[in-house]
């Protein structure tokens, strides 16, 4: 019964949300603002333009790649920086200066160097996963336990394998902490970045139809950039699940099982 | 039938066997010293001039208050640490790093959260080379050794500390190193237990004659293991005497304690542990 109840929550304040926007739009009944069942009727007009659903696509492709690259980059350099007091000395000073700039704000001088196309969106978006990778595999690196390092070198481990066979695993709940905090930035910084760059992508559909004054659409496009937020992190947290299920009670291990 | 009192600098050369030609030792320390760089005050002198030899096949305990040394002694053993003076040597050779020759069980178990109960103890033989079925067959026996059988597939969260203990114990046994390292390895577990394992341990070792360094704070079991019994000084540790402990093996635990060889051994030893409280109430 408990499960049921939590597996249906989110459900449920979804539509309480979508109950209230529909109230809200009925009782201010002005154009600009559409009810939710409006929003709902333009969501599959909107995808099942080819044209739209192109552009969709283009804004997923280019968040998949900003993100995997960041990924690839951001976790090493973490968890070198978690094992080597020199390592980490040599970058701190540069992430600190980089960690409150938001990353959006760089765009214009991206667009600058490498015009307006896929380069400067895809850079941006991996400049804005990059530092909760980084700092969360840093701290998950930094916490894991010597004698547990200790133990692999008595089994014969080098200290690369250290690296990939003990570090990895055991700061990996610390590490997809961060790649999901780095999930969500990655939308943001999508939507985000073509907003300033208007050329292509989800975010620019949704400024061209404002500009239009077709709220609907822009309406329709909200629900589908959130809904593709809350499925991408949900689908994320499944897979994080799955990852380190040994770090969770078991309790938890026999119901995610089952 | 006394207890022999041995110097450090003589218990340094218990390996030789008088008159002929030095037998190899096992473990050799020698003049091992360890400074301890501790931020804002200075430096802190964990370990003087320690001096030790350790008889292949030899199982040797270390007595002392919490604070002198124990474990870093097994560190620099195991080659975790080096030592700021003096040298360690393995079976003759100056120890340089960790290796599968030395195998430590850790005072905090240090086990692999995100393995099994068998990951952890097929960890070190697949690690050597050992195929899968074999590691897999030769785990599952040690796991139920220790007590542990129907535990092969919890994660090292849901376990009690003194399984975690049993464990590590196990996972170090798996990939049979000469020498075992063992830093208060049955500290966490309730009478019974420990007794039990205390008797595994003696058969392992009576079987396969591993080097034991065993750290411990209970003088009985010091005892009731050894073939020595190290007792050291508070901060900063030295070596206060190394007691051998002459008694028949195998040993059985019934017939010892009504062993009045074995009793005076405990007091004895007992009585120089209290011996040392006077002289160190400074810290
Ligand atoms: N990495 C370190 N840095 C600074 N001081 C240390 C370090 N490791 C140990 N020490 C100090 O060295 C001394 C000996 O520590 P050690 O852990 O070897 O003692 P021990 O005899 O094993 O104690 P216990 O019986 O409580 O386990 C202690 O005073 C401790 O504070
Ligand atoms: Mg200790």
């Amino acid at each position: 019964m408990r499960i049921a109840v939590s597996r249906l929550s989110p459900l449920l304040a979804c539509l309480g949300l979508l109950v209230a926007w529909q109230l809200a739009a009925m009782l201010l009944h002005t154009d600009s603002f559409p009810t939710a069942w409006q929003a709902i009727l333009t969501v599959p007009d909107v995808l099942g333009d080819r044209e739209s659903l192109l552009n969709i696509l283009d804004s997923i492709r280019r968040m998949v790649i900003g993100l995997t690259l960041a990924m690839l980059v951001s976790i090493p350099l973490g968890l070198m920086m978690g094992r080597s007091a020199r390592v980490a000395a040599f970058f701190n000073p540069l992430l600190m200066m980089v960690y409150p700039v938001p990353k959006a704000a760089l765009m214009p001088v991206i667009m600058l160097w490498l015009g307006v196309g896929d380069a400067s969106k895809t850079l941006v978006i991996f400049l804005g996963v990059s530092l909760p990778v980084i700092y969360h595999s840093f701290q998950g690196a930094k916490a894991v336990e010597e004698k547990m390092l200790w133990s692999g070198a008595a089994m014969g481990l080098s200290a690369v394998q250290r690296m990939f066979r003990i570090v990895l695993p055991a700061a990996l709940p610390e590490i997809l902490t961060g790649c999901r905090t780095g999930l969500v930035l990655a939308l943001i910084t999508m939507v985000t970045s073509e907003m300033i760059a208007r050329q292509s992508g989800a975010g620019n559909i949704l400024f061209n139809a404002m500009d239009m004054a077709q709220y609907d659409t822009v309406f329709a496009m909200i629900i589908i950039i959130g809904a593709l937020g809350i499925v991408l992190d949900a689908a994320f947290d499944k897979l994080r699940w799955r990852l380190v299920a040994w770090a969770e009670p078991r309790q938890d291990i026999l119901l995610g099982a089952s | 039938m006394q207890v022999v009192s041995l110097r450090p600098e003589i218990g340094a050369e218990t390996g030789k066997v008088s008159g002929q030609t030095r037998a190899p030792a096992m473990i050799d320390i020698e003049s091992v010293s360890q400074r301890f760089e501790v931020s804002g005050r200075k430096s802190h002198l964990a370990l003087s001039d320690i001096n030790l030899s350790v008889a292949d096949g030899a199982f040797v305990s270390i007595l002392g208050p919490s604070g002198c040394g124990k474990s870093t002694l097994l560190y620099i053993v195991g080659g975790f640490v080096s030592p700021t003076e003096g040298v360690a040597k393995v079976k003759g050779n100056v120890i340089t790093g960790p290796g599968p020759d030395r195998g430590p069980v850790f005072q905090e178990f240090a086990l692999f959260p995100w393995k099994t109960v068998l990951g952890n103890v097929m960890y070190g033989l697949r690690q050597q080379g050992v195929k899968r079925a074999e590691a897999e067959a030769q785990s599952r026996r040690l796991i139920e050794m220790v007590g542990l059988k129907g535990y092969e597939n919890f994660y090292p969260k849901e376990l009690s500390g003194g399984m975690k203990q049993r464990v590590a114990i196990a996972r170090t046994l798996a990939y049979h190193p000469s020498v075992l390292l063992m830093d208060e390895p049955f500290g966490a577990l309730d009478a019974h237990t420990r007794t039990r394992l205390q008797n595994d341990l003696l058969n392992i070792w009576e079987r396969d004659r591993k080097t034991v360094l065993f750290v411990t704070h209970s003088v009985d079991e010091a005892v009731f293991l050894s073939d020595k019994v190290v007792v050291m000084t508070r901060s900063p540790g030295r070596i206060k005497e190394i007691v051998d402990i002459d008694l028949p093996r195998p040993r059985r635990r019934a017939e010892l304690l009504l062993d009045a060889r074995y009793q005076k051994y405990v007091v004895d030893i007992e009585r120089l542990i209290d011996d040392g409280r006077d002289d160190v109430v400074q810290p």
